[in-house]
């Protein structure tokens, strides 16, 4: 094995960590807000909207994330809405896809919260929105933030779907050093190891948070 | 715009040649994460530390990195360790070893949420370990975990979508060379999706059916992931009721 070939090609594994880590963390942050005003919409039972909510979950965790990147980034210019960019339509589709799943997330934290909190709030004159972000919300933190970390963890992962759409990040980088300088044992182990220098100490939050709240 | 569809529809006999390709993939793919997962369980829950060990870099290794990077590493990098696997064989291995670390970890909660009792008792009736694991514990175990790993054989079947970039024919890489062919992005994808939603609706309800005949006592309805079919259900209700009262 030479492993010289992993140093002399450090910059595009940079690259590659650094696309990743951009395309994650906007990701993260949408997906967080999107996700969060789904499930405010779903426990809000509001007629029409209550439902669309409904679809949008059904239709987003029923079909691949693949599927949905490339219907959002080459429909885009069937439809001549412009051409998106490709980080534009990985991270469209990562929110929406994460979206759904985070909404539930947050949705199942809401209904937790007794239903005599929102009452007494009401009744001490806080409008909706204040009970639903500084009554409400707080109260969810033990149950949401487990699965909320561990939904995080995978969209970190699903960030290399985008590799199909040609969005240079960690695993498209290393298929170009594959490509180039052959050893895919090595670029992909090393790749691995990026990944995993990302995603164990996700992982390590997790399941520390999840033992805090079963001994809670 | 309707030419457009109908156009696009005239594939359909590959649409569902390749929907069926998706569906074979995935069932043996979770057969494959089923035993693994089990194997897997067993051992994390061993007493000697050199079983322990592997099992558990084995969860840890997998949940931590992409599922789209280990069948690259299984299409394109064992064969330089001289195991050379066609892409349908090293796609069912990568689903199935992914997903097998996803369902060690959720057997092994199952286990051990049986209770104690159980085991002491079938002691007690003079069972022998192999024999209380098989028909004591095994059995509620699986009661336990079943709405998750039937969840898990849904994420197989999203995840084998990954399976066009190793150049397996399933539904979304005929998709693609379909679009490649045709340019009706928006029918083509829209079709594939809404097969996606065919197959996990239909596969959920079958083990949903499946579970409430398998198991006793029977499982509480799960809730219901795709509530498509619940909603549709639940107004076939309300119109028999409407008849009754009429």
């Amino acid at each position: 094995m030479d492993w010289s070939v992993l140093w002399s090609n450090r910059d595009l594994y940079a690259s590659g960590l650094w696309s990743t880590v951009e395309l994650s963390a906007a990701a993260i942050a949408a997906c967080t807000l999107l996700g969060l005003v789904i499930a405010a919409i779903r426990t809000s039972r509001i007629p029409v909207l209550a439902q669309l909510a409904r679809c949008y979950l059904e239709v987003f965790r029923g079909t691949p994330l693949l599927v949905q990147m490339l219907f959002i980034y080459f429909g885009a210019a069937y439809l001549g809405i412009g051409n998106i960019s490709v980080f534009g339509a990985a991270l469209l589709a990562l929110t929406l896809f994460q979206g759904a799943y985070v909404a539930e997330i947050f949705r199942s934290g809401i209904e937790a919260v007794p239903r005599g909190q929102w009452e007494a709030a009401r009744v001490l004159g806080l409008s909706r929105v204040q009970t639903f972000g500084t009554v409400i919300l707080p109260q969810t933190r033990a149950i949401v933030l487990p699965p909320l970390v561990g939904q995080y963890l995978s969209l970190v992962k699903d960030t290399s779907i985008a590799v199909v759409i040609g969005y240079a990040e960690l695993l498209r980088e290393g298929q170009a050093i594959v490509d180039r300088d052959g050893h895919p044992g090595m670029a992909y182990l090393a790749i691995a190891v990026l990944y995993f220098v990302i995603c164990s100490p996700l992982s390590v939050v997790v399941r520390r948070m999840e033992r805090k709240a079963v001994t809670a | 715009m309707f030419a457009d569809w109908t156009y696009a529809l005239q594939d359909w006999p590959t649409y569902l040649g390749a929907a069926w390709l998706t569906l074979k993939l995935s069932l043996a793919a979770f057969v494959l994460a089923c035993a693994l997962g089990l194997l897997g369980a067993l051992a994390r829950r061993s007493r000697h530390a050199l079983v322990r060990a592997p099992a558990a870099v084995y969860v840890e290794v997998i949940r931590n990195t992409p599922v789209l990077l280990q069948m690259f590493v299984a299409y394109f990098a064992l064969p330089s360790a001289g195991l050379r696997l066609s892409p349908v064989q090293a796609g069912i291995a990568a689903l199935g070893v992914n997903v097998g670390a996803y369902l060690t970890e959720i057997f092994r909660a199952g286990i051990q949420a049986v209770p104690g009792g159980q085991r002491e008792a079938s002691r007690v009736l003079a069972l022998s370990p192999f024999r209380t694991f098989l028909h004591v514990v095994l059995p509620q175990a699986l009661r336990n975990v079943y709405p998750a790993v039937i969840n898990q054989l849904v994420q197989i079947i999203l995840g084998s979508s990954l399976l066009s970039a190793i150049s397996v024919p399933e539904l979304t890489g005929t998709a693609m060379v379909i679009n490649s062919r045709n340019l009706l992005t928006i029918q083509v994808f829209g079709i594939a999706a809404v097969l996606y939603l065919v197959l996990t609706n239909v596969v959920v309800l079958v083990a949903e059916l499946i579970g409430r005949a398998a198991f006793k006592p029977p499982l509480r309805p799960m809730r219901p992931r795709q509530s498509v079919l619940a909603g549709l259900r639940s107004a076939a209700r309300r119109l028999v009721l409407i008849r009754k009262e009429a």
